[in-house]
This record gives structure tokens, sequence and C-alpha cells, in this order.
């Protein structure tokens, strides 16, 4: 490629390939690209380090040369360019190829010949212990009907694997999805790659966090996604297997191996698979895609990085005041209870708790303000034994709950997400917790789903 | 009779290598990363009176990750190049 680009130069020096980076370390230039003049005398006259349009006319100028460098020739004014080869520590070790994290495709998967039994082979080669449909050729093109296999969707951290449209079909087959649920599987995916979720850090930490799927607007009924009775549990294919081929993705593609890069302690029993709907047809309020700006007749899935939901019982509260109070309790234990201002909540309510709440005038709005003021953590709690949140009571904000100082738990209202879900019996909700939050962790994402 | 599957995993295969141990510290520079964590300031003002008390390292240089969730800046990475060798914290 460099002998094709000489021969079209009109070079009248000679040219070295500085492959042994002999060159660079004799002038020892920090970045390049770079420009190093050598008069006769075998002195450096000039050096210019990165690309200058201004510096290299100059340079021009003074060899009596025209301008060489146009204003408007497509190429920036100036880069700065990248740190030289010779000064990486190591540089006799090979690199990783660098990744192009913005390439609109990516290499075909390899295919694989399995001579002994293929669920046991995908029970030992891919995916979580449970078995799995085999992804065969046919079954995964049947899967990517419509779609070109090469395309890339994203690249899953932390080992940044291209999911292309053909390797989510895969894990999606294995997850035992209908061809038909690629529609929701994609925006999924690229909703996991958006950076403000960081899966890195999600799928690295110690904590029990695992990325929960949110499913918004028509699609629920047209997928047959549940979002009552046992809507967290192994109720419906939709639910079940969108949240595994999630799951199995970010194993397979990110790398996230639960005995390996994945160092959860405890873990969480959703990263089997981890999706809700939401109950609409229920609720009286806005849906959660509506409040994050998406019409209503338009559908959209969003992600959370969450703990195991925690059950809140209030069987005896007969208003909206008494119920989202049990609920409060409960959000004041997120992360740990002491600890304040970090962390967000999402508060799916039951539908009996819904009505409660509802009848006595609450808007959506309004139960979140009634769950960011009522939610706190008395100061007596941080006069006793040393432990997590204490070093940081300086920041918090103080406020009276119930005529008691507490610390309030949560930055703002919007750090309480709310979600109505679940069956028409019984007077539960649940809090899901989060792990860290804000730029510094991981934010909720919501994304379009055609 | 055999069945042809299509490979779900990751296919490209990372090649970094682990860098060279140090023979010896003396004399080298050594930085010490903080990537944020409560108590690793601790640790690390531990190791750092070590290396110099014990290993006779000439200098040791403290870094610290804005944030222990996400990876390093570059930034950050680039003054970290420059030392024989890191040693990054964690803590809780």
């Amino acid at each position: 490629m460099t002998r094709q680009f000489v021969s079209q130069t009109s070079a009248a020096f000679r040219i070295d390939v500085d492959s042994d980076l002999r060159l660079s370390r004799v002038y020892d230039p920090i970045a390049v690209p770079a420009f190093v003049l050598v008069g006769p005398d075998g002195y450096v006259k000039r050096a210019q380090i990165g690309f200058d349009k201004d510096e290299l006319n100059a340079i021009a100028a003074e060899m009596g040369c025209l301008p060489i460098a146009e204003a408007h020739d497509g190429a920036p004014q100036r880069k700065p360019g990248c740190s030289s080869r010779h000064l990486e520590p190591f540089a006799a070790i090979p690199s990783a190829e660098p990744l192009n994290l913005y390439a609109p495709t990516g290499a075909r998967a390899s295919l694989i010949d399995v001579a002994e039994d293929p669920y046991e082979y995908c029970i030992r080669e891919f995916g979580d212990p449970l078995p799995v449909v085999p992804p065969t050729v046919e079954r995964v093109e049947r899967m990517m009907t419509g779609f070109n296999p090469s395309e890339l969707i994203g690249r899953i951290p932390p080992c940044y694997g291209e999911a292309t449209v053909e390797k989510i079909a895969a894990n999606a087959v294995m997850a035992g999805c209908e061809p038909r649920m690629m529609q929701v599987l994609l925006p999924v995916v690229r909703a996991a790659c958006d950076e403000r979720l960081n899966l890195h850090g999600v799928q690295g930490t110690t904590h029990f966090a695992a990325p929960l799927i949110i499913v918004n607007g028509p699609v629920r009924g047209r997928l047959g996604f549940a979002c009552g009775q046992n809507v967290f549990s192994n109720v419906s294919r939709a639910n079940s297997t969108l949240g595994r081929a999630l799951q199995l993705i970010l194993r397979n593609l990110g790398g996230g191996a639960p005995d390996g890069i994945d160092m959860s302690t405890l873990g969480n029993p959703g990263k089997f698979s981890y999706c809700i709907a939401e109950n609409e047809e229920a609720s009286p309020w806005e849906p959660l895609h509506v409040e994050m700006g998406f019409p209503a007749d338009e559908s959209a899935i969003t992600l959370f990085a969450g703990e195991a939901p925690h059950g809140v019982s209030e069987h005896v509260a007969r208003s909206a005041k008494g119920v989202l109070t049990a609920i409060a309790r409960a959000l004041a234990t997120v992360w740990s209870y002491r600890a304040c201002m970090g962390h967000d909540a999402l508060v799916v309510l039951g539908l009996e708790h819904v009505r409660t709440i509802h009848r006595d005038g609450f808007r959506k709005q309004d139960v979140r303000e009634f769950l960011f003021k009522n939610t706190g953590i008395p100061l007596r709690a941080f006069d006793g034994v040393d432990g997590e949140g204490i070093s940081q009571r300086h920041s918090y904000r103080e406020i009276t709950i119930d005529g008691e100082r507490c610390y309030q738990k949560f930055r703002s209202p919007e750090s309480i997400g709310i979600v109505v879900a679940g069956g028409g019996a019984g007077k539960f909700s649940a809090v899901v917790g989060s792990w860290a939050t804000g730029p510094r962790g991981s934010q909720r994402v919501t994304y379009p789903c055609p | 009779m055999s069945i042809t599957l299509v490979n779900p995993c990751i296919e490209q295969k990372p090649q970094a290598s682990r860098a060279p141990r140090l023979e010896s510290l003396a004399g080298k520079t050594i930085a010490l990363l903080d990537i944020s964590k409560p108590g690793g300031n601790v640790f690390l003002d531990r190791v750092e009176r070590l290396l110099l008390e014990r290993c006779s390292v000439t200098h040791v240089v403290r870094e610290t990750k804005p944030t222990y969730t996400k990876p390093a800046p570059e930034g950050l990475l680039e003054k970290l190049r420059n030392v024989d060798a890191v040693v990054e914290g964690l803590a809780d």
C-alpha cells in the first residue's frame, strides 16, 4: 500500500518504511504524524508534531514552495496526532487490533460441525447452564429473515464482541425466541450498548445488578408480552425468551461469564432472564415510555440495571399515603440504609395499590414526589456504629418526615422510576434497587421499538 | 451424523499479552492507581511506604481513576505509560 502511494507522488527524496521504529527512536517524536526537516549540516532545522495546515504551509514557504495544504480540501485545519509507537513501553508485544466502534458491518459468524448431542454441546460451550435450542444454520437464517446478517448493531462490553444481526439471531434462537422477536431484541441490544447504561461496569461489578428490560406500547399485545399476574416470573414466552436472549448475548458476546469477568458476589436470578411489560391498560397514568417522550401508540423498551425485586406488602392501609409510606420505607433500604444520594430505584406498583393511590387523587408525578419527600433515614441512625454512607453525610440533605429529622434518600424525584404491573389480586408492589447511578454509574435508557 | 451450528460467541481474540515482569524494583518508577473505591488510599499509602522503604523504588507516582465504575480515561492511561510498573488498588 505504501509502495502504491509513493508511486503516485513525485517525491525526489528517499522514502523509508520505519517498521522496526529505528527512525522513530532517533528523532523521538511524542506523537505522529511528525515532520522533521534536517538541514544539509545534519542538524534539525524544523520539527512539527501532529498535523497543522498553517505549519505545513510555513515550511513549504521556507523551502520556496507554494502552499501545500489548502484551507477547504476536506482535511481538518489541525489534528494533534496519536502517541508514537516507539513510546509504547512494550512495543515488541503485538497489541490487540484496534476496535472500530462505528463500523456499519461486522464479520460473519463461523460455523461449527458438532458430531455429539447438540444439546449437550451447547450447554457446555455456549450460554448459561440451562438447555438451549441449538442455533442451526436453518434456524438462525429464519430468525434473520428481512435483516442483513452482517449489520453491526453494537459491540457488547466489556469484551466488545461484535453483535451483528447474525450473532444476535444465533443467541435469540438459543433463547427460544420467535423470529418476530428480532424487532424488539435489536433495539434492546442497541440500548444495552448505550454508554449511559455503562454495561462495562454493570457486567463486571460485584453488585447484584442485571439489566431489566421493561416493554411498553402496542408491541406487548402483538408479541404476547405479559404484564399481569407473575410479571417477573415464567409467565410468557415473550418475556422469558427476550430476557434470556439479552442475558445470553451479554455472556456470549460481552464476555460476562459468571465464573469470570462477571464478578457478582451473590448474583441475581434475573441473569437467566429479566423482562417485564407495563400493564398500561390497568394504569390510570401515562406509561413509562410516554414519560420518556415517546407517543403512547408507539412501542419502546427501557433498560435499568437493577437488583432482584424486593416485595412490599401493604394489605391494611386504605389510603394513598398509607400505601406509599410502606413503599417509602422499603425504598429507604436501597443499596444500604444509610447510603443516600447515590442510587436510584424502580417502583413496580401492583394494581390494587394503584387503585388505592389513584382513588385519593394522586397523579404519577404526585406519587414520585410523595416518595421522594417521604423517603429518608433518621439522623439518629448515624449516631451508632460506623458503616457505609456515614462518611458522606456532610453532602446529604436534611428533611423532616413525620416530625423526625432525616437525611433524604434520593437526589431528586426523577431518581424514582414508576411502572404499573402485575395481577389483579394482592396488595403488593415491588422495589428494584439500582447499581451506582448518574453519569458515573449506570443510567436508565429508553429506545424506540419499530 | 453431525449438525452445523452458527457460532453465537465472541470470535475476535484479544492479542494483548502480559507485560514483562520486572526483575527488581530497585531504581524503578512505580505508579499506584487508586480506582476510587473507599479505602483504596489506605491500602496504597501502605504499599507506597513499603515500596520506598523496603524495595528501593526511586519514585512512586499516585494516580486516581475518576470512578471505579468505568474504564480509565485515555489521559490517565497516557500518564501511566511512562512508568516501569503499575499497581492497581482495589479496596472496600
